[in-house]
């Protein structure tokens, strides 16, 4: 390549917008998706009622489109793009970084695959009316739990490991050790997500509620 | 008005240097460099750049330094040029601390000063251990500016062969060589200034890069340009030895504070640091008590090779002394040395924080080079400019500690003016040269390089630039005797002879390294002859030129310069009288005050 | 110990940018202290294979041998590393020798890193001053910034921190670290600093910092310990001020 002869392009921001995309609104949408949820810890009502709840929100097709679907869509075709001008060389350099760096571009895909068919299982076959009852015969069938649970740790770790490549990429965390504590807060992030994400599945999928004495 | 044509060749600190002044000039230049620029020797150069600025309040001025480098260099300096650099150092400072050099500072935001040998001022600028290197990249991007500005033309991996020379003996370009394809070409140019640097490959090993050959000197020389007091070479008293290269260790590591000393008792095998100080002895600071680790360069090697070789005091038996810097808090050590701590660290395994390093002399600088007039740093040829390390004018019988980048630079501000100012008075310019001068110039390199392809015979470059190597440090570096000169000289011509029969064991036409040293061997051969008969013939003991058969400085029949000069395929020596009209010569001793 | 007597080495041969490469194996004596240099050196004053082929020298570069040029930066052993600090001492046998893989190649281990000094010309890493005569002294500096900025100031341009980053690659022309980290330096010094959007206006640009995907391998591999993620997240900061501000209020 010829520097000299580079034309000035837009990527900057489009590469910007993903990163920020990833924690607006698709992260705060993660947090609020597992927040909702975690009713099923509950009771089936709570669950319900939290789900009938969002599902009459004012303006909700808007909503849905522009503060979940499109930003997903962007992130994930956007993150595809991404993937593709990497090249992991983990097998030469296995540092931890380089590690995060793999992890989080397959993180990444399993993630958006998932999450494509979990919104045409749950929000398009059921017209939107998603109920427990209807998540409860999903999860039923094993290969659908499998892939619930991977979907959950990838979407969790890929947002922890995702929050800690933001702080650094915004410059927010610019020195060595405010990024060794971003990378601790991610962690913690991949943590606290795929543990809230696996136990609203075990709890969907074997009726456990261990908050059901609230109701009680 | 015709526009000139410059070239530089060398993109050292001289060469930028002068780069820089001609594009400002508004000329266009060329630039041509053996390898990308930013990699140039002038990276290795650690401890500082000297100017009198006095901001320590110790009375330090431009007066001194003149004094202490005239004086530190044994009085064979032509003083007026050295007088004029000393009182350009302070602003040569503040053009690269505006330039963007990142030299240490003091609380109060102005550049810190440390010691360095052979004066008593805080008088060196630095920053870190790193110095030259620094100095080195901010050049590189004030030349790099200007490139992009198109006004420079770079040149990077293509290496110097032969001048241009027309009929009259003026030269009108350059011939180079490019080390990727193998092309030779011919560059026509109104002046060439060279920024060769030095010859440390001649000696084998030494502190200087692998490009350091002297071979463009040389090839001069050869052309007709003289070389000028070739016999004075120093060496560091300080370098980690190794068999690809001395690595120096900068003479920064006793400016602030690092003690040299051996074991008192022969033979004593405890590690270093559980020798007791008073069982230490630190040979330095009790033969001179004044200047301590801070003597010049040629004292300091004299001293540890009397350690060494006469009183048997090596560390361990071996050719080693103590660098000692464990008594520095680590803080400061990293802050002002870290660069050259890092060094040893890498290449031996062990913390010069915690342990001494052990360390012995190396061929490091020549203070011989190219002869150039006294103001415009022009050679005798007309068209050839010299500055930098290739040149001989600015130190003497031996170079202080931090002189050479303000040399190197210096050079080069004056060479690149008066260049420009020689090419704009001449009233044809290189074109209007013949086509057939720059043919035959060419043509006459093609052939050396195919009668090198095409030779077939049993002797091989290395194992020919190996013994010439151990040849010259064996006997013309630190002590010198004429019978052991005298050998050397026969063992070069031999060496010569055998050339002829070198075989490359590499015959391709593409990126061929193995013909360019072969090249560069030829020219580093009778470069060493120049070396050996200068001090074969310098029948005294001056600077760096020590001859224990003649242990004295030799004014009535030695202050003079030794120009060397080519005449029908000879080397011959002549001499020129030193210019000492502003310092009258005295005796120099460090041991008692100056 | 066992006693070693010899040391193998392996290089990877190629004669011109488009042949194809091939291995040579070669035994050399083992002598102490050496390092990848020397071996090249011995192979040099007898370019003859383990198996008795005779064979041409090997295309390397080098210069200073002390890792403060940048120019032996090689793939040794599997890792990019400054030929002459690697010590044979150190390294597994028989040691494989190959030029980095990010670069093109010119001769065996020889690579063409043109296209970095181009970037730094692209940055603008440079201190605009109006010219070499005398305008006094330079503006002061607090040490704080010094230390902060000497660091950076030592980059070396050996190519190593492009070499390990998987951002750099067919698919993506990313500058690197090394160049982000002078856009950095040159953003700090109080005359540069009056540059900076230029600058940033560069960095912004394709291949810029935003490229950059944080795996961090540059840090690990850099061999004057460059803090160059900091320098990546100060310049990420600046940028992204510099586009949003730049934006709002010009």
């Amino acid at each position: 390549m010829s520097a000299a002869g580079v034309r000035a392009d837009h990527s900057f921001f489009w590469r910007k917008l993903h990163s920020f995309s990833g924690i607006f609104p698709v992260g705060a949408f993660l947090a609020e998706h597992f927040w909702s949820n975690s009713y099923a810890l509950v009771s089936v009502a709570k669950y319900n009622e939290a789900s009938r709840e969002l599902q009459t929100i004012p303006w909700r097709i808007f909503v849905e489109a522009g503060a979940i679907w499109l930003p997903i869509l962007y992130h994930g075709g956007y993150g595809v793009y991404v993937w593709w001008k990497g090249k992991s060389n983990v097998s030469q350099y296995p540092w931890v970084g380089n590690w995060m760096y793999l992890l989080q571009r397959w993180s990444g895909l399993i993630a958006f695959v998932f999450i494509g068919w979990h919104v045409y299982t749950e929000r398009f076959l059921t017209q939107g009316k998603s109920t427990f009852a209807d998540v409860d015969k999903a999860l039923a069938n094993p290969w659908y739990f499998g892939f619930y649970l991977l979907g959950i740790v990838a979407a969790s770790f890929h947002l922890g490991s995702g929050l800690w490549n933001f702080l650094c990429k915004w410059g927010l965390a610019a020195t060595s050790r405010s990024q060794r504590a971003a990378g601790y807060l991610g962690a913690v992030v991949a943590v606290v997500f795929s543990v809230v994400g696996v136990a609203i599945a075990l709890s969907i999928r074997y009726h456990w509620r261990p908050f059901e004495f609230y109701v009680q | 008005m015709r526009e000139p044509k410059i070239i530089v060749v060398g993109g050292g600190l001289a060469g930028l240097m002068a780069v820089i002044r001609v594009a400002e000039a508004g000329v266009p230049v060329d630039l041509f460099s053996i390898v990308p620029v930013k990699r140039s020797h002038s990276v290795c150069a650690q401890g500082g750049i000297n100017a009198a600025k006095n901001t320590k309040g110790e009375g330090d001025s431009t007066a001194q330094h003149f004094d202490d480098s005239i004086y530190g260099g044994d009085f064979l300096a032509n003083q007026p040029p050295v007088k004029a650099m000393c009182e350009a150092a302070p602003g040569i400072i503040d053009l690269l601390d505006r330039m963007g050099v990142m030299f240490n500072r003091t609380p109060e935001g102005l550049l810190d000063y440390r010691r360095f040998g052979g004066t008593l001022y805080h008088r060196t600028a630095f920053a870190g251990a790193t110095t030259g290197q620094q100095l080195l990249y901010a050049l590189d991007e004030q030349v790099r500016r200007f490139e992009a500005e198109g006004k420079v033309r770079k040149y990077e991996g293509w290496t110097f062969l032969s001048a241009v020379l027309d009929g009259t003996g003026v030269s009108q370009g350059i011939c180079a060589m490019d080390l990727k394809t193998m092309e030779v070409r011919t560059f026509p140019a109104d002046a060439a200034i060279f920024c060769t640097g030095g010859v440390g490959a001649i000696f084998g090993r030494s502190t200087n890069s692998v490009v350091c050959t002297g071979s463009a000197q040389s090839a001069l020389l050869q052309q007709g340009v003289d070389y000028a007091n070739g016999e004075f070479i120093q060496v560091h008293p300080t370098a980690i030895p190794g068999e690809d290269k001395l690595r120096l260790m900068s003479e920064s590591a006793r400016g602030e504070g690092g003690r040299v000393w051996v074991p008192q008792r022969p033979g004593d095998n405890r590690p270093p640091l559980q020798i007791p100080v008073d069982e230490r002895f630190y040979f330095l600071e009790e033969w001179y008590p004044k200047y301590g680790n801070l003597v010049p360069r040629d004292i300091a090697t004299r001293a540890i090779h009397k350690v060494v070789f006469e009183m048997k005091l090596g560390v361990g038996g071996d050719a080693a002394v103590y660098l000692d810097l464990t008594h520095i808090p680590r803080e400061v050590l990293d802050r002002k040395l870290e660069g050259i701590l890092e060094i040893y660290e890498k290449f031996l395994g062990v913390d010069p924080r915690v342990e001494p390093m052990m360390v012995f002399p190396g061929m490091h600088y020549t203070m011989g080079g190219i002869w150039v007039d006294n103001e415009h740093q022009a050679t005798n040829v007309p068209g050839i400019y010299a500055a930098g390390e290739c040149e001989y004018q600015y130190h003497g019988a031996n170079r202080l500690g931090a002189n050479s980048l303000v040399s190197c630079i210096w050079g080069g501000m004056v060479a690149g003016p008066a260049s420009v100012k020689y090419a704009q008075g001449l009233s044809k310019g290189c074109e209007s040269v013949d086509v057939s001068v720059f043919d035959r110039e060419r043509r006459r390199q093609e052939q050396i390089n195919q009668a090198l392809l095409r030779q077939d015979g049993a002797e091989n470059p290395i194992t020919i630039w190996k013994e010439m190597g151990s040849w010259m440090t064996e006997h013309v570096t630190v002590v010198r005797h004429n019978q052991d000169l005298e050998r050397t000289d026969a063992k070069l011509q031999e060496l010569l002879e055998r050339y002829k029969k070198i075989n490359l064991s590499d015959r391709t036409q593409w990126s061929n390294q193995t013909l360019n040293f072969a090249r560069e061997l030829y020219n580093m051969l009778i470069l060493a002859r120049v070396i050996t008969l200068g001090a074969l013939a310098r029948n005294e003991s001056r600077g760096a030129h020590y001859k224990p058969e003649f242990p004295e400085r030799d004014d009535p029949n030695w202050l003079k310069t030794t120009r060397a000069s080519w005449k029908n395929g000879q080397i011959r020596l002549g001499y020129e009288a030193v210019d000492t009209s502003l310092v009258p010569p005295r005796p120099r001793r460090y041991d008692v005050a100056s | 110990m066992a006693e070693k007597k010899s040391v193998i080495v392996r290089v990877r041969r190629q004669a011109g940018p488009n042949e194809r490469p091939h291995w040579e194996e070669f035994e050399l004596a083992s002598r102490p202290h050496m390092n990848v240099i020397i071996c090249l050196r011995d192979i040099a004053e007898r370019p003859i294979t383990r198996d008795g082929k005779a064979t041409s020298p090997i295309t390397y570069d080098s210069n200073c041998l002390e890792e403060v040029c940048g120019s032996c930066a090689m793939v040794i052993n599997g890792k990019a590393r400054m030929a002459c600090s690697a010590l044979v001492d150190s390294l597994t046998q028989p040691i494989r020798i190959e030029p980095m893989t990010k670069f093109p190649v010119v001769r065996d281990l020889s690579v063409d890193r043109g296209v970095m000094f181009e970037n730094l010309k692209r940055m603008r890493a440079w201190v605009p001053i109006d010219g070499t005569h005398n305008l006094g002294e330079g503006p002061r500096m607090s040490p704080d910034t010094q230390a902060k900025a000497y660091p950076l100031s030592r980059c070396i341009t050996c190519g190593m921190c492009l070499e390990v980053c998987p951002q750099v690659n067919d698919n993506n022309q990313f500058i690197g670290a090394a160049i982000i980290s002078q856009v950095r330096l040159f953003n700090l010094h109080p005359t540069g600093a009056m540059h900076a959007r230029e600058r940033l206006e560069a960095v912004m640009g394709p291949g810029g910092v935003a490229d950059c995907a944080n795996a961090q391998n540059c840090v690990q591999i850099c061999p004057k310990q460059i803090p160059l993620t900091e320098s990546i997240a100060e310049v990420n900061r600046q940028s992204i001020k510099q586009a949003l501000l730049g934006w709002l209020f010009g």
